[in-house]
């Protein structure tokens, strides 16, 4: 899976690693130059004899400046295109990986939470991306760097000291292969207790009633002591590992220069090698230490980004269950009659029936009722509607085509629903409510200016929300629908609670903006719903949070508007129901009353007793 | 301004408080931080000695010697920075868990309005994570200003001992690196703000669209959604990619600038070397240089350190107000300064003298309510949804403070009592039975030691939840999933029921759960319901009329009165609102005649 994006941004990558080694390389040069300046100041017979003129002089600090010059556009050069590939290839994959989840169906959801998918997001792209990115700059200077300094030593200076001397760098490239395997899972550990700690909180404050009730405040603070304790042990268990590896990998360093000096003071003496070569040497010591931590780092990063990888190859493995059949049947439009023919149906993975066995046939126009307790099905026969769940062959049809052969598009566009929960977004009202009717309109990237972003986090955050809420603004003048929503809205009667707020349709909902009721909620997904005009309307319970007055104006605008058209209402209460051309009560999946208001309440049934009830519930509420 | 200077410095004062206890091994890490910066400055001098000796070809013993100073450097460094490390980990680590284990007892103690008032996410952010932005602040952030400080001094001094003119040579650049590192962190923090807004708006997107998908699919709006994601991961890009484009330049910048310092230093150094060739009393000799040339660099990091600390303790004395304020907040249900207690103990006589109370300001839920019940005696409260019942029920356990009136417990007012004398005598059966991580039997005794393995038991059995718990695999030992969501509404109101009885208190108080019942469990809770009132005074708020019909009294609530009492035959004869709600029910089956929550949920 990766593949596939590497080999678009291959040429950043060969950029990246060619810039990536000549950086490595040029730096083998300064300790070297330093080296034969000390050498060239001081004289190699300690006889005052400085070989060096002023002129060597500034030859040394022009090749030092060429040196740092070069190895400083270098790392501009790497950062450039190693990191920014990486970051490009990640958005990439965000990009697709969010376009694959709108793909798959209802039953996916079921099974996995919102908080789950969001872990790919969040955890797995920036392992992958680290993988791709700074684990990659790790490994090369782990191999390529470590080698050429230690041929850099060899050639330059001397084999046997080299050899000698880079016995504690052994170590130090176990140490940090051992603290990658060993010590970097005990982060881990960490981020279980803490996270074990805030369950813990978490659970204790939000069962406080229990907990005052039965006067266990002493027993939670034990409970707590145990999770608190418990992080804390995990930290300094990382905390004890951490205070003996770093301060021994710094003595293990020293250690190797201490041998220099013995063994390099040695070979000086006896004249085997000469006081620049002493010096560079020394700095070629400290040179080596990053490429032996790196062995570690790297290894992490990449096995850490290999489980990324596998788990989002999963995710992307996942198929669309509900996709168009493939063959064009040719059906553009839908005239709002439809029947469910002996309709049976269990949600996957359970045996259990939620339908069962049900059949009606509604003629373009008409209005279905349904009743029933919670938990008979009524919202199930919304969603198959909808196709959110395949059924059986011929069991839901549109003027007589099988719901299957009618193409995703047209079906969902000829379909209107107003789901239970009234999910909105944070947008603006009228955002909200045209959400079925909108084309998307692409705004420019804003540049951002430094002075702008140099500002507090507050003004940063408050001056982007600000932006939000233009671009929000911007959007609804450019779409130019206003007058279609306000329609929509005053139809389900919210357009006067819409005008009382801050901004009216250009009041943003939600977490940036106003909260609305829920009854509020309800009605701006009603005129979402009718804004699309759609031959059929399913409500589903979608008056269960208005009053009565409200409800009957509802009914009768809508009564109004769909005239000709087809309507579905699923509800509890027989105000809503009561001119229904079909009614239809579910028990248990099966139809167990049919028929209009009059004839229910002839029957005497479950029906009547719940007019009564609603009756008497009236009175109360009207006698006192 | 001075007020608020004056709260910064209290924040930071009482912060040095929790350090207190550990101030002996704060003191100790402090001296191994400033021995590791001796010694660490030490080295270089060390290897300056040595070339000066390889130049002037001095016996190889005296470079052996020096040898052996170094690697007596060497071990002093390693045990310093090995105590300095964990000393000041282990101290930090205690101070964050003393500051939590405070913090949350101290929400423990607040009264139930702070929580209605304040999310539980909010609470969790202040014992978890706030703690731990102070975690840094007393295992790095303080030393480390102290050594940087330090560092940064010895080396000017020293430096300015060796040779006062090429000391100065090497300041000149120090302003400049001050200058650019502060400026490279201040816009490095920009862009990573920027970044991380970036990234929780995408966050925030995902998770509101993730949730919503079903929305967009029932609207066939995939592409759009498609191609608005795409702008919003386009910007985080962006935002990202500023990112390393500040590193990218700000990085080499320093780099070159610490190449600029080498050559500076190189550039007047040779000039001293040559003066000193030509007169060794003046200059300095090729050792010195070379112990120049390997400071020159060390100030680079504390300086670095230091403008990066600024953000950092920011962070923390922001996170720290956050926990004082909570710290700082007051139980509003005090207990008395001089506790009563019943003469003859608490019998279970409950009385509502004048009762007003509101949840806030005048919006009364509760209307001079009168009414006395006599220990023992069985009371329920029914009406429809917002007539007060529910709050009565919060009143008996002060949970709340009356805001007229009183309620006395066998003659002793509410108010008067200990708390915890008061609540262990009152046994609440609440309607969402809150279960739990843990055992089934756990769930029980609420971790109470007092209560024995046979008590809870018999408690099962007395509350008819045995024989399900039997059933279960692990049977008592059990462990509740995800709060008890795997059990059926049913035998959670089991379970609660053996929770009360196991605490065997002499007041009842209990909220009817409203969730549907099989008939069989229906059946299994009324019998057990009958044998929990026996003997102890009970108030009851019930939602299906059919569970209070043995109550010795039933009184109807309205708007915050109470409007009707008597039995149920009684009230039935009355024709009002009870016989009202009774023909609801009738028609209603096992469904409750009311929507099971108070207004004020």
């Amino acid at each position: 899976m990766l593949g596939k994006y590497i080999k678009r941004h291959i040429a950043g990558y060969i950029a990246g690693v060619l810039v990536l080694f000549g950086v490595d390389y040029l730096g083998l040069f300064i300790p070297q130059l330093t080296g034969e300046l000390i050498e060239g100041l001081g004289g190699q017979n300690g006889l005052g004899a400085i070989t060096f003129t002023r002129d060597d002089i500034i030859r040394s600090i022009i090749s030092i400046l060429a040196v740092g010059s070069g190895m400083a556009l270098g790392r501009f050069g790497w950062r450039f295109f190693l990191f920014g590939s990486a970051r490009k290839i990640e958005m990439e994959i965000r990009n697709d990986l969010f376009e694959h989840l709108t793909t798959l169906s209802d039953r996916y959801y079921s099974e996995h939470k919102t908080g789950d998918l969001m872990a790919y997001f969040t955890n797995d792209l920036n392992s992958l991306r680290s993988a791709i990115g700074p684990a990659i700059i790790t490994a090369f200077d782990a191999v390529v760097m470590g080698a050429m300094v230690i041929a850099k030593m060899i050639l330059y200076v001397d084999l046997k000291l080299t050899l000698i001397a880079c016995i504690p760098m052994l170590v130090i490239l176990g140490g940090a292969i051992w603290y990658a395997v060993k010590v970097e899972p005990m982060y881990k550990e960490i981020n279980d207790t803490f996270s074990d700690m805030s369950d813990k909180v978490q659970e204790s404050f939000s069962g406080i009633r229990v907990i005052k009730a039965f006067v266990r405040e002493d027993a939670e603070n034990r409970a707590f002591d145990v999770t608190n304790k418990n992080k804390m042990a995990s930290v300094l268990k990382v905390a004890k590992a951490n205070s003996v590896v770093w301060p021994t990998l710094e003595f293990l360093i020293g250690l190797c220069k201490l041998i220099t000096v013995f063994l390099g003071g040695y070979m000086y003496y006896r004249q085997t090698i000469t006081l620049a070569q002493f010096v560079a040497f020394n700095q070629y010591v400290s040179m080596l230490v990053w490429p032996m931590i790196a062995a570690g780092d790297s290894l992490n990063m990449i096995s850490q980004g290999r489980a990324a990888v596998r788990r989002l190859n999963e995710i992307f493995g996942a198929t669309a269950e509900i996709t168009d059949t493939g063959k064009d049947s040719g059906i553009t439009e839908l005239s709002g009659g439809f029947a469910l023919n002996n309709l049976s149906f269990a949600y996957p993975g359970t045996d259990m029936k939620v339908l069962d066995g049900v059949s009606v046939s509604v003629k373009p126009g008409e209005t279905l009722a349904i009743m029933g307790r919670t938990g008979c099905g009524k919202t199930t026969v919304a969603s198959l509607l909808l196709r959110l769940f395949e059924t059986g062959d011929g069991q839901i049809s549109f003027d007589g085509h099988d719901i299957k052969d009618i193409p995703l598009d047209v079906l969902r566009s000829s379909v209107a629903l107003v789901p239970q929960d009234n999910f909105l977004f944070s947008d603006s009202v009228q955002a909200n409510i045209a959400f079925g009717t909108r084309k998307f309109i692409e705004f420019p990237d804003e540049k951002l200016s430094m002075a702008l972003i140099n500002k507090s986090e507050d003004e940063l955050n408050k001056y982007l929300d600000r932006q939000m809420n233009d671009r929000c603004a911007k959007n609804d003048e450019l779409q130019n629908d206003l007058e279609a929503v306000e329609e929509a809205a005053k139809t389900a009667v919210v357009h006067d609670n819409i005008m009382g707020f801050p901004k009216g349709y250009s009041t943003v909902i939600g977490e940036r903006g106003v909260t609305m009721s829920g009854g509020q909620k309800q009605r701006s997904s009603i005129a979402r719903a009718l804004m699309k005009n759609a031959p059929i309307l399913i409500l589903d319970d979608s008056l269960s949070a208005v009053d009565t007055d409200t409800e009957e104006k509802i009914i009768d605008n809508l009564n109004r508007v769909r005239q000709g058209k087809t309507t579905v209402i699923i509800a509890h209460r027989i105000s809503t129901v009561r001119n229904a051309d079909h009614i239809m009560i579910l028990e248990n999946g099966r139809v167990a009353e049919y028929g209009t208001h009059d004839e229910l309440v002839a029957l005497g049934g479950r029906y009547a007793r719940l007019y009564e009830k609603q009756q008497l519930e009236k009175m109360i509420e009207e006698a006192v | 301004m001075r007020a608020d200077r004056n709260e910064k410095k209290n924040t930071f004062g009482r912060l040095l408080g929790y350090a207190k206890p550990y101030s002996r091994e704060l003191a100790i890490a402090l001296f191994a931080t400033l021995a590791v910066t001796g010694l660490e400055l030490t080295v270089p001098i060390i290897f300056g000695d040595i070339v000066r000796k390889f130049n002037n070809m001095a016996p190889y013993s005296e470079v052996v010697k020096l040898g052996i100073e170094y690697g007596a450097v060497l071990i002093l460094m390693l045990i310093f920075a090995m105590a300095q490390r964990w000393l000041l980990q282990h101290a930090g680590q205690q101070i964050v868990y003393n500051i939590r284990k405070e913090l949350f007892a101290h929400i423990h103690k607040l009264s139930l309005s702070f929580f209605d008032n304040t999310p539980v996410g909010k609470l969790v952010t202040r014992v978890t994570n706030d703690t731990e932005a102070l975690s840094e602040l007393f295992s790095n952030i303080i030393v480390q200003f102290i050594r940087d400080v330090v560092k940064i001094a010895a080396l000017v001094v020293i430096m300015l001992v060796l040779n006062p003119t090429l000391a100065v040579r090497a300041f000149i650049l120090l302003p400049f690196i001050a200058l650019l590192t502060y400026f490279f962190r201040k816009v490095a923090r920009a862009c990573y703000r920027l970044s991380r807004s970036r990234l929780t708006a995408i966050n925030t997107y995902l998770s509101e669209h993730l949730s919503g998908m079903s929305v967009i699919r029932i609207f066939r709006k995939e592409n759009e959604k498609n191609r608005e994601f795409r702008a919003k991961s386009r910007e985080l890009y962006n935002a990202y990619f500023r990112e390393i484009m500040v590193f990218a330049v700000f990085r080499p910048l320093i780099y070159l600038t610490s190449v600029l310092a080498l050559i500076n230093i190189i550039w007047g150094g040779s000039g001293l070397v040559f003066e000193n060739a030509a007169d060794p009393l003046r200059g300095i000799d090729v050792g010195t240089l070379y112990i120049f040339i390997q400071y020159v660099s060390s100030f680079f990091e504390p300086i670095q350190e230091l403008s990066e600390m600024i953000g950092t303790l920011q962070q923390a004395i922001a996170s720290a107000e956050k926990v004082f304020t909570i710290l700082d907040e007051e139980t509003k249900i005090k207990d008395p300064e001089d506790p009563k207690v019943p003469t003859d103990g608490i019998r279970g006589r409950i009385e509502f003298d004048h009762v007003w109370f509101a949840y806030t300001g005048e919006n009364w839920v509760l209307r001079d309510v009168s009414f006395v019940i006599e220990p023992g005696e069985s009371v329920a409260f029914v009406g429809v949804t917002g007539a007060g019942k529910t709050t009565i029920l919060s009143l008996v356990g002060r949970y709340y403070d009356v805001n007229r009136g009183r309620i006395l417990i066998d003659g002793v007012d509410v108010r008067d009592m200990d708390k915890k004398v008061l609540r262990r005598a009152i046994g609440q059966v609440q309607q969402d039975v809150f279960l739990f991580t843990g055992t089934i039997a756990g769930n029980i005794s609420l971790m109470n030691d007092e209560i024995t393995d046979e008590e809870i038991y018999r408690a099962a059995k007395t509350a008819n939840a045995d024989s399900f718990i039997k059933g279960l695999e692990h049977g008592y030992e059990e462990a509740v999933m995800e709060r008890g969501s795997t059990l059926s509404a049913g035998q959670r109101q089991l379970l609660s029921f053996a929770r009360t009885l196991a605490y065997d208190p002499a007041i009842l108080v209990m909220d009817e759960a409203t969730a549907n019942i099989d008939t069989e469990t229906e059946q299994l809770i009324t019998e057990a319901l009958a044998r929990l009132m026996k003997g102890r005074t009970t108030v009851m708020v019930a939602h299906r009329l059919s569970t209070i019909q043995h109550c010795d009294c039933i009184m109807v609530m309205h708007k915050g009165k109470i409007r009707e009492s008597g039995t149920h035959a009684e009230l039935l004869e009355q024709n009002g609102i009870y016989r009202k709600l009774y023909e609801i029910q009738l028609r209603s089956g096992h469904e409750p005649y009311d929507s099971g929550s108070d207004g004020q949920q």
